[in-house]
C-alpha cells in the first residue's frame, strides 16, 4: 500500500491486490486504515519514481512505434499507425505488449482503437482489447462517464441526473447537456467516437538545436567526420548565440552507409558554444571507441543535436586577473571525457565541527563555486586550520597540565618537541548522533611552535575526569 | 572561596534555544553553590516566574531580566532591572517591540532600548570584537546610565580565548565599563548538549546531517562551579568578582507585583469589602426575601470574613461585576460560574451562581485557603456564541492597558515531541508515525520492545533509541505561547508594566506571556470567561419559549424538583440532555432512577473515570437499590458521606474525611488532595497513605474500613470531580431536560441551531423529537430561514408520541412543528441563508425567480436544490438540479427575466431524465442534509434483513433476556471510555430505534476492520436486559454495507456517525494532562518533608531531566 500526504492528512494513493481484498482503496486516510488493520505494510508515495518508471515503460514502447505518448500517472499511448503489421496485426501486437509488460511485473490493460478517447475509455474502463472501427460507437455505449476523459464533478454532477453511461448521454439532446455539463462533455464524446480528431503528443522532446549534414559520397576519414562535426557546431553556435545559450549535452549521430547508426554524446560541465571545443570533445570520444568507430564503407548523413542547453551570457574578462575558472572547467571536461565525468574530482569543503570531515573530494563537475560560511563568531585573525592535515592523526606523547593546559613538550615519530608558544584549546565535541554508544571523546586543540619554529596542530582526546583519567595525544596537522 | 553569580542564563522559554526548564537552572545553580541566578531569556520574560518561585522555594538569589535581542545589528544585551518602575519599562520595551512584530517574534532596535534604558542594568555581550562600533556602543549607553552598564566576555573554548579576553579588558578599560564574566549558558547539565543539539535543528528546519556548524562546537555552555569558573576566567579575575557586585544591584523581585486587583467597582462605598458586604446583603434579600435563613446568614458572614481577611473582595466585585453585565444586555447573555469558589453562599448572592448553596454542602476553605493565600478561583461559563461580547466589555471596561488575556504555554507533548525529534533524526513519516505510537511505557529495560517489534521497529536500533530519548526529555519543553481559552488577567497597574504584552494569533487579541500558574504564583487575578454550547442553546431554546409559548423562563426561575423530569431521565430518555446524554451516562441513569437535583449532581460526578477505577460505581447503586446496608462507623462520617450513602465520589468528601475521622488539618487535606492529583502517575503515596489510615484506626475506625476509604479516595485522586462543579453541571442537566421534557420540539430546534454541540448528529436530534411527538418539516426554500424555527401545527397533530415514550403523553406541551433551518444543508453559508430571507417576501415562484432576486450563486443554488429545497416550487431534487444547471448558460442575471423566459424555457427539448427512486432520494437527503425526513435507509432493505433473520430495534424490549439476536444498523456511536479496559460500546440504528451492542476485546479484534469501517453492520450475540437497559453483548459482527449499494450507487457513502466517535480517533489513555508545577511538588515537600524520601525515589524512576507531568 502507498500513501501520501494530501491535505495534511496522509491519505492512500495506491493499494495491491491484498489491501484491495480487505476493502480499502486510494483515498481513504491512512489513520482509519491503520485503525481498522494495525499491521499494515504502507510505502510513501514516490510520484517521481512513479515518473521514472513510466518514461522508462514508455522508453521500453519505441520498440512498438517511435510516436509515444504520456499520459501520466500512469497510461501511455501510442500511435501504432502503420506498424501493426511489423507484428502481426494489431490483435497480435496488443497481446505481444501486455504479454512483455506483464512479465516485467506490470499490471497492464491494453486496447486498440480508431481513436485516441475510444482505446482510453476501453483500456481503463472496459475489458481492453482491439476495437475493430466501426465498433466505435458499440464499444462506448455501456462504459461508465468516467471513461470519456471528464472531470470527476462532471461525472459526479451528471450522475446526480441518473446518467451514468456513455448511452445515457448519448439518448438525450446534446444543447441542454452542453449547457449544463460544459462543452467539455460534448468535445470529450466526439474526440472518442471520432467525430473530432485528436493526436498524440509524442513524448521524445525534439532536440533543442539541430544541425545535419549529407553527402553524395559517404566520408570514412576520422578527421572529416571531426571537420563537419566542428562546422555543424559552428552553425548551432550562431544558434545558440542568438538565444544566449549553451550547450550542456550534444550528440552526433552517425549514419553508416549500410544502415547502421553510431551515436556519440557528450556532457560538459558548463554551457559552451566554441566549436573547436565541440569538435575537441567528440575527438576524444571518437577516439575512445576504437573498433566501434568502424567507419565501414562510410558516412552519407551526419547529425549534430544539442540535447540540453542552457543559458551562457556573454560575460566581461576581468582586467588582469586570471579568470582561471574556465581553465579548470575546460580541464575537468576533458579529463571527464577521457575517464567519466565521474572519475574527475575536486575537493569542497563541508560544514562540520569535525576537522577531518571538513574536507571531501567530489565528483568535480558537481562541484558549484561557491563561498565556504565563515565560522560563525569567529573573529580572530590567525589561520584557524593548518594547510597540511593528516588524514590519520598520529599519537604522540606529551607532557601538559591539567585539565585543559597546553603541551609543555611531546614526543612525534621520535622526535621529542619542546612546545615555544602554544595557544587554544579549541575544543571539538564528537557528533553524538553518529555516535550511538556514547563513547567518542572530545577533543582539546591546541596550535604549538617548537623550539626550531615549527608550527603543529595537535589535540588531547578526551576530557581529563570528565570523560577520561588520562587523556591520549594526537598530532593532526602542520602549518606551514 | 570565590564567589561566582551566572548572569547569562537561556532557559528553554527562549524556545528552541535553550535546553533546560528554568526550575533545573535554578536548583543546580543552588546545587553549585553559586551567588546567585540572571535569567534573561531571547526578548522574553516567559519563563522568569517559574525560576523565581523555585528560586524561593531553595533560597537561591534571583534576578530577573531579558536577552535583548536586535534586529539593527546592536550586539545582545542583558537587560535587569533594578526596581519595579525599572521592570515596568522592560516590559514596556518588550510590549513594543512585540507588538509591532508578528506572533511571537520581537523586533527591537536600539532606539528602543534607548527611550526606556532608564533603571536597567545592562550586560553587552558582542559575538564577534569590533572595537570601533563596540566602543561607541558602550559610550552611548554609559551616556544614560554610567553606572549600569557592563561588558559580558566568556571563555567558550573556541581556541582564542585567551586573546579575546584580553582585548575584551582593554576595550573595557578604555571605554570606562566594568568587564563582567559569563558563561552564556544554555543549559544546566553538559549532558544536555545533544538535547540542545536537537532543538537547534528543529529551529533551524534541518536534519542534524544538514546542520553543521549552526550547532555549538561542544558541550560546554552549561553552569560551571565558580572555581571552574575562576580558573577559565585567571586572566581576569575581577570579571568574577563584579557578578557580584552585579547582583546586588538588581533589586526588584516579581513578588513586588502580587495581589495587583482593580480598586474601582467599590459602588460608592469607601472599599471594595464595604461594597462587597452591601452587594452581598443587597443579593441575598433577592434570593430569599426579606428574612434570610439564619444558616445563610451564618455562612454568608463566615465567607465574608475569610475574604476581608484574605483581601479578596476586588476579585469578587470583578466576577459580579462581568457577571452583572452579561445579565444586563438588551439581550441577556446566559452565563453561569464554576470553579472552587464558585458555589459558595456569597456567590449565590451576588448571581455568579444559580446553585443555591442550601440544597448542597460545600467546604469553604477547599477554595479559599487562609494558609496558602493563593486567588480564589472561579470561571464563568457564558453562551458560546456571545462569549466575544463579555470579552470586549472587560477590554472596555478595563482598558487594554490593565486587561489581557492570559498565556498558555503550548509544551511538546509524547508525539509532536516524536514527531520532530524524528524528523531532526531524518526518519521517515511512516517510522516517526510507528515510533510515535510505541512512545508510552517505553524505556530503556526494553519493556516495550515487542511493541515497536509489533509496528516493525527494531528495538536495539540504536539510533531508534536516541530518538526515543531525547522526545521523552523534549516532552515538557514549551513550544510556544498562545492564547488561554478565556483566563482574563486584569490588574490595578497598567499591564504592560507588569508584563509584557503580544499579538495573538486572533484579530483584535493580545496575550501576555505568563500563563495561568505563572498568575497563580504571583497572585494576579485572573477571571476564566469561557463559552458554553449549552448555554447558547438554553438561551434560543428560552427566546423560542417566549415568543411562541409566551413563558418567560430562565435557570433560576424553572420549576423545581418537577417529577415529570425525573420520570423522563429515568428511563434513559436523554438525547441531547447536558452530560447525561452519553452512552455510559445513559446506560447509568435507570439504575440510578434520579428523583431530586441531588440526584443530578451524583449522576454528574459518579460516570467519571475516578469513581469508577475506584469502584465506586456498584457500591453506590447497590447501596441506592438497597441491596446492601450503609455503614458509617461513625455520626462524623455519617456526616460527610450521608449524601452520597458511604461512598465518596466528590473531592471535598476525601478532604473532609481526612478531617474528620483521620484528624487532617483543613489545610494538611488540602495537600493530600494536591498530592494524589501529583503523584498518581507513580504510584501511591505512602506517606499520605500511613497517615490517613492510622489516623482512622487511631480513632477506632477497623483498618479494613480505613484501607477501603483510602483506596476510594486515592482512585479518583486525579480525576476526582468537585462537587461544585457537579453541582453547577446538575443545574444545566435539570434545565435542559425540563425543556426537553415539556417542549421537545423547543428543545430540538435550540440544538439544532447550536450546533456543533453535544455528542449526537442532526439526525438522531430530529428522530428523537420525531418520537417525542413532534411534526419536523423539510427544509425548504419557501419556507425554511437560516435556523430552524417553529411554525404553528395546522388543525390537529400528524406525528404521534413513539410508543416509547407513550408515558410522557401527559408531560408534553408541543404545540408548534418544527421546520428545518438552511444550515441543515451542507456547505450552505449563512449570509446566502439571510439573502433568502430577506428576499422572499411572498415567496418564490421559480428557481430563476429565486435567482434573480436574491442573486445567489449558482452553486449555492445546487446546494438548495441537492437537499430537496424546492419541493414548495413543485421541483423535486432531480428536476431541480436540472433547472438549476440550467440558469447557468441560458443567461446573464442581467438579462431581462421575461425575454430569458421566453428564449429559453420553451424551447428546450425534454431530457426525460430518468425518475429517481425512493431509496436514492433518501441516500442524496442523507450527502445533502446528513437526515432524511422521508424515511430510514434501513426501510428499503427490510426484505434482505428479514431473509437474514435480523431482529427489529423496536421488538428487543420484548425479548428475554440471554436469549441470542442478530440485529443490523447504521453505525451511530462508538465509544471506548478509558475506564472500561478496552470495551467498545457501539450504537447501531434501525427504521425502529438504537441498539446499543457491547464488543468485548476480544471480538473487537477478531472484526476489528468491520467495527471501524463499516457503515452498516450485523451484531449477533447475548441480549441483556438489565432494568431496561438494553444490549447485545457482540459475538460475531458482519459488514453489511454492500447491502446499501441497492439504494444507490452512492449509498455505501452513506454515514450517520454522530458527533463523536472516540475509537477511530482513541482518545488515548496515557494522554498527558497539563503538568502542574514542578514547584507544586517543591512547596509540597517543604511543607511535608517527609515526602522526601518518596519523592526521591521517584524521580530515579522518571527519566533522568525530565520534569515531572
Amino acid at each position: 500500500m502507498v500513501a501520501a500526504p494530501i491535505k495534511s492528512a496522509l491519505r492512500i494513493t495506491a493499494v495491491d491486490d491484498a489491501a484491495a481484498r480487505l476493502g480499502l482503496n486510494a483515498g481513504m486516510a491512512l489513520a482509519d486504515a491503520r485503525a481498522m488493520y494495525p499491521h499494515l505494510k504502507v510505502a510513501e508515495a514516490d510520484p517521481h519514481a512513479d515518473a521514472l518508471l513510466l518514461e522508462a515503460v514508455a522508453d521500453w514502447c519505441d520498440r512498438y512505434t517511435p510516436l509515444v505518448g504520456l499520459d501520466p500517472p500512469d497510461g501511455l499511448m501510442l500511435d501504432i499507425t502503420g506498424c501493426a503489421h511489423l507484428f502481426g496485426g494489431e490483435a497480435a501486437l496488443c497481446r505481444d505488449l501486455v504479454h512483455r509488460l506483464e512479465a516485467q511485473g506490470l499490471r497492464t490493460r491494453a486496447a486498440i482503437s480508431d481513436t485516441v478517447g475510444c482505446a482510453w475509455g476501453i483500456a481503463r474502463h472496459g475489458k481492453g482489447g482491439v476495437i475493430a472501427p466501426g465498433d466505435t460507437l458499440a464499444a462506448l455505449q455501456p462504459l461508465p462517464l468516467a471513461a470519456l476523459r471528464l472531470a470527476p464533478e462532471t461525472v459526479a454532477a451528471l450522475a446526480q441526473m441518473s446518467l451514468k453511461t456513455v448511452a445515457d448521454v448519448l439518448a438525450r439532446p446534446r444543447a441542454p447537456l452542453a449547457a449544463r455539463f460544459g462543452t467539455d462533455l460534448v468535445r470529450r464524446l466526439d474526440q472518442a467516437l471520432g467525430r473530432e480528431t485528436e493526436s498524440i503528443q509524442p513524448r521524445k522532446p525534439l532536440p533543442c538545436y539541430v544541425a545535419e549534414q549529407r553527402f553524395a559520397e559517404p566520408i570514412a576519414l576520422e578527421a572529416d567526420v571531426l571537420g563537419i562535426l566542428e562546422r555543424l557546431a559552428g552553425q548551432l553556435a550562431a544558434r545558440l548565440e542568438q538565444h544566449g545559450e549553451g550547450a550542456r549535452f550534444l550528440e552526433a549521430v552517425l549514419f553508416r552507409v549500410d544502415g547502421k547508426v553510431l551515436r556519440l554524446s557528450a556532457a560538459t560541465s558548463r554551457p559552451v558554444r566554441d566549436p573547436a571545443l565541440v569538435r575537441r570533445l567528440f575527438a576524444d570520444r571518437l577516439s575512445g571507441l576504437g573498433d566501434e568507430a568502424d567507419p565501414g564503407f562510410g558516412f552519407d548523413l551526419l547529425r549534430l543535436s544539442v540535447v540540453t542547453a542552457e543559458r551562457l551570457d556573454v560575460q566581461q574578462i576581468g582586467f588582469g586577473a586570471d579568470d582561471h575558472g574556465d581553465d579548470v572547467a575546460r580541464l575537468v571536461d576533458r579529463l571527464g571525457v577521457r575517464f567519466g565525468l565521474a572519475s574527475v574530482r575536486r575537493f569542497t569543503t563541508h560544514d562540520t565541527h569535525i576537522p577531518e570531515y571538513a574536507t571531501t573530494a567530489l565528483p568535480a563537475h558537481l562541484v558549484k563555486e561557491e563561498a565556504t560560511a565563515p565560522l560563525l563568531g569567529q573573529d580572530s585573525l590567525a589561520p584557524a586550520r593548518p594547510l597540511h592535515l593528516f588524514a590519520q592523526p598520529e599519537p604522540i606523547e606529551a607532557i601538559a597540565e591539567v585539565p585543559d593546559g597546553p603541551p609543555a613538550r611531546f614526543r612525534w615519530r621520535r622526535v621529542m618537541h619542546e612546545v615555544a608558544v602554544a595557544e587554544g584549546p579549541e575544543r571539538i565535541a564528537m557528533e553524538w548522533w553518529r555516535d550511538a554508544d556514547g563513547r567518542t571523546l572530545t577533543r582539546d586543540y591546541f596550535r604549538v611552535e617548537d623550539r626550531d619554529g615549527a608550527r603543529f596542530w595537535l589535540y588531547r582526546e578526551g576530557l581529563f575526569q570528565r570523560e577520561v583519567t588520562h587523556p591520549r595525544w594526537f598530532l593532526h596537522g602542520l602549518f606551514a | 572561596m570565590t564567589v561566582y553569580a551566572e548572569l547569562a542564563v537561556t532557559s528553554n522559554f527562549s524556545f528552541l534555544r535553550g535546553a533546560s526548564h528554568p526550575e533545573e537552572l535554578v536548583e543546580q545553580a543552588k546545587a553549585l553553590g553559586l551567588a546567585g541566578l540572571g535569567i534573561a531569556d531571547r526578548n522574553s520574560v516567559a519563563g522568569v516566574v517559574r525560576a523565581h518561585s523555585a528560586a524561593k522555594e531553595i533560597g537561591l538569589r534571583l534576578a530577573v531580566g531579558a536577552r535583548l535581542v536586535f534586529a539593527d545589528g546592536t550586539p545582545d544585551i542583558l537587560a535587569y532591572p533594578q526596581d519595579r518602575a525599572a521592570w515596568g519599562r522592560l516590559c514596556r520595551l518588550l510590549t513594543a517591540g512585540k507588538r509591532r512584530a508578528e506572533k511571537g517574534d520581537c523586533i527591537l532596535t536600539r532606539e528602543d532600548l534607548r527611550a526606556f534604558q532608564e533603571g536597567l542594568n545592562l550586560i553587552v555581550l558582542p559575538a564577534e570584537i569590533r572595537a570601533g562600533p563596540l566602543a561607541a556602543l558602550l559610550a552611548q549607553l554609559r551616556e544614560a546610565d554610567p553606572q549600569a552598564v557592563w561588558l559580558g566576555a566568556g571563555m567558550l573554548y573556541r581556541g582564542d580565548d585567551n586573546r579575546r579576553l584580553a582585548r575584551l579588558a582593554a576595550l573595557a578599560a578604555q571605554a570606562k565599563v566594568p568587564l563582567l564574566a559569563v558563561n552564556d549558558v544554555l543549559y544546566h547539565v553538559p549532558e544536555r548538549r545533544a538535547l540542545q543539539d536537537v532543538v537547534s535543528c528543529i529551529r533551524e528546519h534541518v536534519t542534524l546531517d544538514q546542520v553543521g556548524r549552526r550547532l555549538e562546537a561542544h558541550a560546554e555552555r552549561h553552569l560551571k562551579p565558580a572555581a571552574e569558573m575562576a580558573r577559565l576566567f585567571r586572566g581576569a579575575p575581577q570579571a568574577i568578582a563584579e557578578t557580584e557586585r552585579f547582583l546586588s544591584r538588581c533589586r526588584f523581585s516579581l513578588d513586588e507585583l502580587a495581589h495587583n486587583y482593580p480598586t474601582e467597582l467599590r459602588e460608592g462605598y469607601a472599599t471594595p469589602q464595604e461594597a462587597l458586604v452591601a452587594l452581598a446583603e443587597a443579593g441575598a434579600r433577592t434570593r430569599y426575601g426579606e428574612t434570610i435563613p439564619l444558616k445563610v446568614r451564618r455562612a454568608l458572614s463566615h465567607e465574608l470574613k475569610l475574604i476581608g481577611e484574605l483581601g479578596y473582595a476586588p476579585y469578587f466585585l470583578t466576577v459580579h461585576d462581568i457577571v452583572r453585565f452579561a445579565r444586563s444586555r438588551p439581550q441577556p447573555i446566559l452565563c453561569q460560574g464554576r470553579g472552587s469558589a464558585a458555589n459558595s453562599v456569597i456567590c449565590y448572592c451576588l448571581g455568579i451562581t444559580d446553585v443555591d448553596p442550601e440544597r448542597i454542602d460545600l467546604l469553604f476553605e477547599r477554595f479559599v485557603s487562609a494558609e496558602r493565600r493563593e486567588p480564589p478561583d472561579i470561571d464563568v461559563d457564558f453562551e458560546h456564541e456571545r462569549r466575544e461580547e463579555v470579552i470586549q466589555h472587560i477590554y472596555q471596561r478595563y482598558s487594554r492597558e490593565r486587561a489581557g488575556l492570559a498565556a498558555t504555554v503550548i509544551c511538546y507533548r509524547g508525539r509532536s515531541a516524536v514527531r520532530e525529534v524524528g524528523k531532526v533524526f531524518g526518519l521517515s513519516d511512516d517510522t516517526v508515525g510507528a515510533l510515535a505510537k510505541t512512545l508510552w511505557g517505553w524505556s530503556k529495560e526494553g519493556v516495550a520492545a515487542e511493541q515497536a517489534r509489533r509496528v516493525g521497529l527494531d528495538p536495539n536500533d540504536a539510533r531508534l533509541v536516541q530518538v526515543l530519548q531525547l522526545s521523552q526529555e523534549l516532552s515538557g519543553f514549551p513550544r510556544h505561547l498562545s492564547q488561554h481559552v478565556g483566563g482574563f488577567v486584569i490588574t490595578d497597574d497598567r499591564l504592560d508594566e507588569i508584563v509584557p504584552i503580544e499579538n495573538a494569533a486572533m484579530e483584535d487579541r493580545t496575550v501576555i506571556e505568563w500563563d495561568k500558574d505563572d498568575l497563580d504564583q504571583l497572585k494576579i487575578l485572573k477571571v476564566d470567561v469561557l463559552g458554553l454550547g449549552m448555554l447558547s442553546c438554553l438561551r434560543r431554546a428560552f427566546e423560542f419559549l417566549e415568543r411562541h409559548y409566551a413563558a418567560p423562563y430562565t435557570i433560576a426561575s424553572l420549576p423545581p424538583e418537577d417529577p415529570a423530569v425525573y420520570r423522563m431521565l429515568s428511563r434513559a430518555d436523554s438525547i441531547g440532555v447536558f452530560q447525561v446524554e452519553s452512552r455510559a451516562q445513559m446506560s447509568m441513569l435507570p439504575r440510578m432512577k434520579p428523583v431530586q437535583f441531588y440526584d443530578l449532581v451524583i449522576e454528574v460526578a459518579i460516570v467519571r473515570p475516578g469513581p469508577i477505577q475506584g469502584d465506586m460505581v456498584h457500591p453506590y447503586l447497590r447501596r441506592r437499590q438497597n441491596l446492601e446496608p450503609v455503614d458509617y462507623h461513625s455520626q462524623e462520617l455519617k456526616d460527610v458521606l450521608e449524601k452520597t450513602l458511604g461512598v465518596p465520589l466528590f473531592q471535598e468528601q476525601a478532604m473532609r474525611i481526612a478531617i474528620v475521622a483521620a484528624g487532617f488539618t483543613p489545610s494538611e487535606a488540602d495537600k493530600l488532595r494536591r498530592a494524589m492529583a501529583t503523584f498518581r502517575r507513580v504510584g501511591t503515596i505512602q506517606y499520605f497513605r500511613d497517615k490517613l489510615i492510622e489516623g482512622m484506626v487511631a480513632r477506632g475506625y477497623p483498618r479494613d474500613f480505613a484501607e477501603r476509604c483510602f483506596r476510594q479516595i486515592e482512585g479518583f485522586g486525579e480525576y476526582g470531580f468537585p462537587e461544585s462543579h457537579a453541582a453547577s453541571f446538575a443545574l444545566l442537566v435539570y434545565a435542559s431536560a425540563w425543556i426537553k421534557c415539556h417542549y421537545p420540539d423547543v428543545f430540538a430546534a435550540a440544538l439544532l441551531n447550536s450546533q456543533p454541540m453535544g455528542f449526537y448528529a442532526p439526525a438522531q436530534i430530529v428522530r428523537d423529537a420525531q418520537e417525542h411527538g413532534v411534526e419536523v418539516r423539510p427544509v425548504d426554500v419557501s419556507f425554511s430561514d437560516w435556523d430552524s424555527t417553529l411554525e404553528p401545527l395546522d388543525g390537529e397533530a400528524t406525528a404521534t408520541l413513539h410508543p416509547r415514550h407513550a408515558a410522557m403523553a401527559s408531560d408534553i406541551r408541543t404545540t408548534q412543528a418544527l421546520r428545518l433551518g438552511l444550515r441543515q444543508i451542507t456547505g450552505f453559508r449563512e449570509e446566502d441563508a439571510r439573502a433568502i430571507e430577506r428576499a422572499r417576501g411572498a415567496g418564490f415562484d421559480s428557481i430563476r425567480d429565486l435567482w434573480l432576486r436574491t442573486q445567489l450563486p449558482v452553486a449555492a443554488l445546487e446546494r438548495l436544490a441537492a437537499a430537496d429545497a424546492f419541493r414548495s416550487l413543485g421541483l423535486d431534487r432531480r428536476e431541480a438540479l436540472w433547472a438549476v444547471r440550467g440558469l447557468r448558460r441560458t443567461g446573464d442575471k442581467d438579462d431581462l427575466p421575461l425575454f430569458a423566459h421566453a428564449a429559453m424555457q420553451e424551447q428546450e427539448p425534454d431530457a426525460n431524465l430518468p425518475p429517481m427512486l425512493p431509496g436514492e432520494q433518501v441516500v442524496e437527503d442523507y450527502r445533502a442534509l446528513h437526515l432524511s425526513l422521508k424515511a430510514h435507509p434501513l426501510s428499503f432493505l427490510r426484505t434482505e434483513l428479514d431473509a437474514l433473520g435480523i431482529t427489529r430495534h423496536a421488538r428487543l424490549a420484548d425479548i428475554p433476556s440471554g436469549r441470542r439476536v442478530t440485529v443490523a444498523g447504521l453505525v451511530l456511536v462508538r465509544q471506548r471510555p478509558g475506564s472500561a479496559s478496552g470495551v467498545i460500546f457501539m450504537t447501531i440504528e434501525d427504521e425502529t430505534g438504537i441498539a446499543n451492542t457491547i464488543v468485548w476485546p476480544s471480538v473487537f479484534e477478531r472484526f476489528r476492520p468491520i467495527v471501524l469501517g463499516a457503515r452498516l453492520i450485523s451484531v449477533t450475540g447475548k441480549l441483556q436486559n438489565e432494568a431496561g437497559v438494553i444490549h447485545v453483548v457482540a459475538e460475531r459482527i458482519t459488514d453489511l454495507t454492500p447491502l446499501l449499494r441497492q439504494l444507490s450507487e452512492a449509498g455505501d457513502e452513506l454515514s450517520s456517525l454522530a458527533n463523536c466517535d472516540e475509537v477511530r480517533r482513541p482518545i488515548s489513555e496515557f494522554r498527558l494532562r497539563p503538568q502542574p508545577a514542578r514547584s507544586e511538588l517543591r512547596r509540597l515537600l517543604r511543607e511535608e518533608p517527609a515526602l522526601a524520601e518518596e519523592l526521591t525515589a521517584i524521580a530515579s524512576v522518571m527519566p533522568k531531566g525530565r520534569n515531572f507531568h
